[in-house]
């Protein structure tokens, strides 16, 4: 049954110069060189994870510059959720490197005391770390710089929204009680929810979508340079939907944020980012602009862009090689792979 | 199965459509029937799962164990934690005082029914007093507090802290660079550790007054014969060894409890099993350490102050 969906998709991969073969579709996309006027704030070079006979991240390559929304796209079992933990410092690679850049306003001295302990000093600038070799002080120091939006919100069920969103100032900054009042009322109205009302409610008599602005106010609390957000629009209704977008792009132009959106969620995709990276397997295989990925080849992405059930996704899925064909020779099915990375 | 095993003692073959081990011919060494038998897929296979159980095992053993380790390293930020750990605290300890009274009420009258009948018999009701006490002191005021706290307390702290693993709630304090073990897990079992011996000494007294309304009623005895017998038999170390095992309990009860929860996986499920294996893995090592506890009291520790004497 080709439905007009499938029909495109298969008419742009025929289209499209060349033959596409598996191994075309499944290559990392080439590292673009960082245009003019931009900086790399995280250099995320070649990462590899596997849990077990498992390869998750299968040489992950990419640039993350200051400043922009970067958009990360994949399907179930894409390994979306191993890659942001590496991000958080959750997890170590096995192979490849991630590099995080000095934040702006480091004085040389601070940024020296950072860089100190590497082992890998030649390769690193002044005052960036490496998150695959970096100490606790290290992550400590790089998870102040960081936000995260997780996808249940994961707010603490017994504390208030007070203590919630406080809850970094407090326990981390050590800042005094009028203090945090103070700058939890200022978060909670940047993310236009009323603060008074709120403030001693419990997350459980919430809703779901004033839960994750919730959860986005306790991640830009401290006011930090990084926001990661994973899935942040998963299970809310399509207005709430378009209201955290518009807050995640509010939020970018008044703190002047790096964001990095790790999503399925094609719509939100489009509207917030500057650049898209699309996941696959563990390699990203397509990273461009609107346009450009809008314009992509890739059948792997036409299928992603068009929701077709009849592709390479699906296929791969079907006959059970998604994430196996590249685990050892032998091993059993790929499911359990498909499902480790999912969660 | 068609097949049948060649001997009784033999596992089951584990897959039908395997040939039947054949007992290969006398080889002249002692063992070699043993050792053909083990080298049959099936014995293969009873031989690995038992060692994959076995190392999973002593996997989380250590890992409680590094867990307990960790929090103590942490005992020094107490301070930054108290209200942490009062609200635990009070939670925990006085939250478990009314079933705690109740039941060890309850013990020390039916332990004075149960023992006061054979002393009668001899005419010696009058040392009921000694017994209930040194009973309750030694060992039920601690191991009642123990079943109240593991079964109350432990099972919430796994159904607590396993509930937030999987909502990723841990995460996001690891995120914010808040040490899980600090915020979550050392107030936990320091509240225990605190509360558990207040509360065994509140069960030995409720047990006591329980045992004494049991003894004047039915034996006839006078308050004061129940307390002179009670105040000859009973020593310093019968309640500071009580309270110290209780002590060792909380600490058992927290660090298990904790890591149990911790460490769930499989959404809503995994909650219900860590808190069911965090009751049942509780009950089990807070036993054992009675036992160990109790043998190094009467035995070794005896002997030391014996020796000082």
């Amino acid at each position: 049954m080709a439905t007009d969906r499938t029909l495109r998709a298969q008419s742009v991969t025929h289209a499209a110069g060349g033959e596409w073969t598996r191994e075309r579709w499944e290559a990392a996309a080439p590292l673009a060189p960082v245009p003019e006027g931009r900086e790399a704030l995280i250099r995320i070079r070649d990462v590899n994870k596997s849990f077990g006979q498992r390869r998750i991240l299968r040489g992950v390559t990419l640039d993350v510059y200051r400043g922009e929304t970067l958009v990360i796209l994949g399907g179930s079992g894409s390994g979306k959720t191993t890659l942001i933990k590496h991000l958080m410092g959750f997890l170590r690679a096995d192979a490849g490197t991630i590099h995080v850049a000095a934040p702006p306003t480091a004085s040389p001295a601070q940024a020296g005391s950072v860089a100190t302990g590497s082992d890998s000093g030649s390769r690193l600038a002044v005052g960036e770390i490496d998150l695959g070799t970096a100490g606790p002080d290290q992550v400590a120091v790089y998870r102040r710089r960081l936000g995260v939006v997780f996808q249940g919100a994961a707010l603490l069920n017994s504390l208030t929204v007070l203590e919630n969103v406080g809850l970094p100032l407090v326990e981390v900054d050590r800042r005094p009680a009028n203090e945090v009042y103070e700058r939890v009322v200022e978060a909670l109205r940047r993310v236009y929810l009323p603060a008074q009302e709120i403030l001693h409610l419990k997350p459980a008599s919430l809703s779901g979508g004033m839960r994750k602005r919730v959860g986005i106010a306790r991640a830009i609390i401290q006011k930090p340079e990084i926001i990661l957000y994973d899935e942040p629009t998963t299970g809310l209704d399509p207005v709430t939907v378009n209201g955290v977008n518009e807050l995640t792009l509010d939020l970018q132009k008044q703190l002047g944020v790096t964001s990095i959106v790790i999503t399925h969620d094609l719509d939100a995709a489009f509207r917030i980012a500057d650049r898209i990276a699309m996941l696959y397997l563990g390699r990203i295989i397509a990273v461009g602009n609107r346009e450009s990925i809008r314009q992509d080849a890739n059948p792997v992405l036409r299928q992603m862009l068009t929701g077709s059930t009849q592709g390479p996704l699906t296929e791969a899925y079907l006959q059970g090689h998604a994430p196996v064909g590249h685990a050892p020779a032998g091993q059993p099915s790929g499911v359990a792979a498909a499902a480790g990375g999912g969660n | 199965m068609a097949e049948s095993s060649p001997s009784p003692s033999a596992p089951p073959p584990s897959q039908p459509s395997r040939p039947p081990p054949v007992r290969s011919a006398p080889t002249g060494r002692g063992n070699s029937w043993l050792m053909d038998r083990f080298a049959t897929h099936s014995g293969t296979v009873v031989l690995e799962t038992t060692g994959r159980s076995v190392n999973q095992r002593a996997f989380a053993a250590g890992r409680a164990v590094i867990l307990f380790v960790d929090a103590v390293g942490h005992l020094k930020q107490a301070g930054r934690s108290l209200p942490l750990i009062i609200r635990q605290l009070e939670n925990a300890g006085f939250g478990s005082l009314f079933v705690l009274s109740l039941i060890a009420a309850m013990t020390g009258g039916i332990l004075a029914m149960q023992v006061g009948k054979t002393l009668d018999t001899f005419g010696a009701t009058n040392q009921l007093g000694g017994i209930i006490s040194v009973a309750f002191c030694r060992e039920f005021g601690p191991m009642w507090a123990a079943i109240i706290i593991l079964s109350r307390v432990g099972a919430a702290y796994a159904a607590e802290l396993g509930t937030m693993t999987v909502n990723e709630e841990v995460d996001a304090l690891r995120a914010m660079s808040i040490d899980p073990v600090r915020y979550l897990v050392m107030p936990r079992i320091l509240s225990l550790v605190i509360a558990m011996p207040l509360l065994a000494v509140v069960a030995d007294c409720v047990g006591v007054l329980g045992g004494l309304v049991a003894t004047r009623s039915l034996f006839n005895q006078p308050a004061s014969e129940f307390f002179n017998s009670l105040s000859g038999a009973l020593t310093a170390t019968d309640i500071v060894s009580g309270m110290f095992k209780a002590a060792v309990f909380g600490a058992i009860i927290g660090t298990i409890a904790c890591d149990r929860g911790l460490n769930t996986t499989d959404g809503a499920e995994g909650v219900g099993r860590s808190t069911t294996t965090s009751v049942v893995l509780n009950v089990i090592f807070v036993l054992f350490a009675d036992l160990v506890i109790t043998w190094f009291i009467l035995v070794p520790f005896a002997a030391i102050q014996n020796w000082v004497r």
